[in-house]
């Protein structure tokens, strides 16, 4: 990413220096920057393009170019494509170039139009292709890689079903509680919990219609994760962490994932091991597919046995990067991301990753922190007045919050009592069921020992809920876009 | 319904034109999104067409998107790629015996009309032009003896490529030759069916039927009004009477004991003029091209407005359409 490209970086301070002398324009192009926050202040040049700006314009490296109407999304790759053909982003990309480039590119997601419109704009994406990353993103492959490393999933079955009887027939071992997976999706949406026919029938057009389902043994489990990132050296592996699902206080969706918390604590030394030596494992058959770089890995603990299986894998950087990213270990040697682009950096380097990963595993070097992904929760549309702002905020032992001063991250986080709220909802914007409001980060557990929500937990989230105003929509607000295109027949055939 | 016409001179984009787009571009914004925003390409799409199929315009595109407030939406109009339908009426010949001249009227509603006749020399090259979407051109002439006029093709069919104004415009910027405007509207895809006659200044001259869906074609045709050959839409036809006008312009054109003045005259009445302006169509002027002697001229029942390269004087002009 300098102009030197001879030059090999030997260890994490050249790995550093590198990035702090960086020219090449990087961006990262999402709905908003939470995913890779702070990375711009190890990485010259760095850029966040996003459709929301959670900073209100105080973000120094945030660009929100102006709304204009638009399709509804119906994805964060529609986000994407938008940005990407709007015109002022247009105008940074070029103004930023450097030599007729137009730099680099990373996303949470992108499709193969994404990949049309970066190297129209003379954008390099730094990911493998959108077509490597469906592949492996199907919950059918990720069992079979995980196969070829030796990586147990729960007890299973990889079949095309057509009948209850029939998916009885090739599943007798597994026992009657069955969990059905299809090959694509959010889990919250494309798991089936089959004890009965009845189940089943629920549930029977979705099935039928895969070519291929996994139909997995249903085990007690708790569900965990892991980023890491395929390099040339080898698999980078961080922190495990936990998954905050279905709490009703931040999300309407039963099973849908709601945060998590990095800790050395929250799993045995033998669990954590194992589940670092599985990851790293897993990146290495991924490397063999010719995958690089950043991934996650989902896992589950079965409560019963104790045992560890793969859940599935996302390839790509995920909502639990902010955790990985900004913790401890990562501002001790580099956050995981950098490596990540060092893959794709028109450089050579050397790296001890054994090392790296015997580091990073030391429970010494974990620092304890959650995050809780905030949704409006109650089956209600209103119009949103006022929020809370991005920035450092205060509990008070009343349940009031109070804005302290405006942050980009969270490292100014003194204590438990403080958090780094990002706000994602701002004052216009409707809340609706499932609606992101913002996405709270603060030192220290959010569960209890038994995976309930924490009282610290649930009065940060009470806190913050009650700093978003809003009032009910009133009619007329409907009518004003058809006077508008009533006075609008100009020209028009 | 009275509108103000303008002759304006402004020889490299500044606040002129500025104004004049300030002026009209709270319509058009509404015209623009009368489909919704996503029936209109997005701006880098807008872009890489212009880059593929107009690069010479791109850097006046560029100064005029800025002076037009540089928003995505003014940038995405004005490129002009695959604009809101709009049909016009208009008739056009093309006159070869003691002179030559191309002659056209245009048919439309004086309530969308721009009515504003723009001379510049964004190129380097003079053009003087009657402007439709802020910088396209409706019809016009250049330093060098190219005139130009378009009208609508009577089809409804709609594809991928630009509005024709534009297309005009990039004609009038980089072509001397009647060959070299041709060349231009065989490539430059035009996203409806319109019928653009040519003449230069030697007096070569065309007229090429354009459309979304089926290759062009290039004749010697003298005359054009709003159809191409066979009629395609029978109530547009019926409402515009394409097919009578184009039948007064052929014989007018081929009466040895016409003159050029009474040629002239004949698209101040019926059935070339059309006088239709209280149900919002009319023809709302008659332009002449003489390119040979670079002198343009408009006419109105009672007024005439002519404007050389070299004398060319700003003027507003009060016009009712009753």
């Amino acid at each position: 990413m300098t102009t030197n490209t001879k030059r090999v970086l030997k260890g994490i301070p050249d790995i550093r220096l590198h990035f702090h002398r960086n020219e090449t324009p990087i961006y990262f192009i999402s709905a908003t920057n939470f995913n890779l926050m702070g990375i711009d202040e190890w990485v010259r040049n760095f850029r966040y393009i996003t459709y929301i700006d959670c900073f209100d314009g105080q973000h120094p490296h945030v660009i929100s170019p102006s709304e204009i109407p638009h399709r509804p999304f119906t994805s964060i790759e529609d986000v994407n494509n938008y940005l990407l053909e709007h015109k002022e982003v247009v105008d940074l990309i070029r103004r930023r170039s450097k030599n007729g480039k137009g730099g680099k590119a990373v996303f949470l997601f992108f499709d193969e139009q994404t990949e049309a419109l970066c190297e129209q704009l003379g954008l390099e994406v730094c990911f493998p292709s959108a077509q490597l990353r469906t592949e492996i993103d199907n919950k059918i492959m990720t069992t079979r890689i995980g196969d070829r490393a030796g990586i147990a999933s729960v007890p299973n079955v990889l079949a095309k079903v057509e009948s209850y009887s029939q998916m009885r027939e090739l599943t007798g071992h597994l026992g009657n509680d069955l969990v059905i997976q299809t090959a694509f999706g959010d889990s919250g949406h494309t798991t089936f919990f089959i004890s009965s026919e009845e189940d089943w029938n629920k549930h029977a057009d979705e099935i039928v219609a895969d070519p291929e389902v996994k139909i997995m043994k249903r085990i007690r489990c708790r569900g965990a994760a892991q980023e890491a990132c395929v390099t040339r050296h080898g698999t980078i592996v961080g922190p495990m962490m936990t998954e905050l699902v279905g709490f009703k206080e931040l999300t309407p969706y039963r099973g849908g994932w709601c945060g998590n918390e990095v800790l050395a604590e929250s799993f045995s030394q033998d669990v954590r091991a194992k589940a670092c030596d599985m990851t790293f494992r897993f990146g290495e058959e991924l490397r063999k597919m010719g995958y690089r770089g950043y991934f996650e890995l989902d896992f589950l603990r079965d409560l019963d046995s104790d045992e560890l299986y793969l859940g599935e894998v996302n390839p790509r950087v995920t909502g639990a990067s902010a955790m990985t990213n900004l913790a401890a270990f990562a501002h001790a040697d580099a956050p995981l991301f950098l490596f990540h682009l060092l893959e794709w950096a028109d450089v050579d380097f050397e790296l001890d990753v054994a090392e790296l990963n015997a580091r990073w595993s030391d429970p010494d070097n974990i620092d304890s922190w959650g995050q809780l992904v905030i949704k409006h929760t109650a089956d209600t549309v209103e119009l949103i007045t006022e929020t809370p702002q991005t920035g450092i905020w205060k509990l008070h032992e009343n349940g009031n919050v109070e804005y302290l001063r405006m942050q980009t991250h969270r490292r100014t986080v003194e204590s438990e009592q403080e958090a780094f709220f990002l706000r994602i909802a701002k004052p216009g914007d409707y809340k609706y069921e499932g609606a992101d409001l913002g996405i709270l980060i603060t030192p220290g557990r959010l569960m209890t020992e038994d995976f309930e929500l924490n009282d610290r937990a649930k009065a940060w989230t009470k806190g913050i809920i009650g700093e978003f105003k809003s009032r009910a929509i009133q009619p007329a607000e409907a009518e004003v876009a058809t006077e508008i295109a009533e006075v609008a027949n100009f020209k028009m055939m | 319904m009275s509108v103000i016409f303008q002759a304006v001179s402004e020889s490299t984009p500044g606040p002129k034109w500025q104004s004049f787009f300030e002026r009209l571009w709270p319509s058009y914004h509404l015209w623009f999104l009368k489909q919704g925003d996503q029936a209109r390409p997005t701006y880098l799409a807008c872009e890489t067409a212009m880059k593929k199929h107009l690069p010479e315009l791109l850097p006046l595109y560029f100064q005029l998107v800025e002076l037009g407030g540089g928003s995505d939406a003014a940038a995405r109009f004005l490129s002009l790629y695959c604009p809101t339908p709009y049909m016009s009426g208009c008739s056009q010949a093309v006159w070869t015996r003691d002179e030559s001249f191309l002659i056209r009227n245009y048919d439309y509603s004086s309530k969308l009309w721009e009515a504003t006749l723009l001379r510049t020399c964004w190129n380097g090259k003079q053009v003087m032009a009657m402007s439709d979407c802020a910088w396209g051109v409706l019809d016009g002439m250049n330093e060098d003896g190219l005139a130009v006029s378009l009208a609508f093709g009577g089809r409804r069919t709609l594809g991928v490529g630009f509005g024709i104004p534009l297309v005009l415009r990039y004609i009038l910027e980089f072509c001397d030759t009647t060959a070299q405007a041709t060349d231009v509207l065989r490539r430059v895809p035009s996203h409806m069916a319109y019928n653009v006659t040519v003449l230069d200044r030697k007096g070569a001259h065309a007229t090429v039927f354009v459309s979304p869906d089926r290759d062009i074609v290039v004749s010697r045709r003298k005359l054009a009004t709003n159809h191409q050959g066979t009629v395609d839409w029978p109530e547009h036809e019926r409402a515009t009477a394409s097919l009578d006008r184009a039948h007064v312009l052929s014989v007018r054109l081929q009466d040895p004991n016409e003159t050029h003045e009474r040629f002239v005259s004949r698209f101040l009445e019926p059935p070339l003029y059309q006088f239709n302006h209280q149900a919002g169509w009319g023809t709302l002027y008659t332009t002449t091209y003489n390119p040979a002697r670079g002198v343009f001229t408009c006419r109105w029942p009672g007024y005439c407005l002519e404007r050389t390269f070299e004398n060319f004087a700003e003027q507003a002009v009060s016009l009712r359409f009753t």
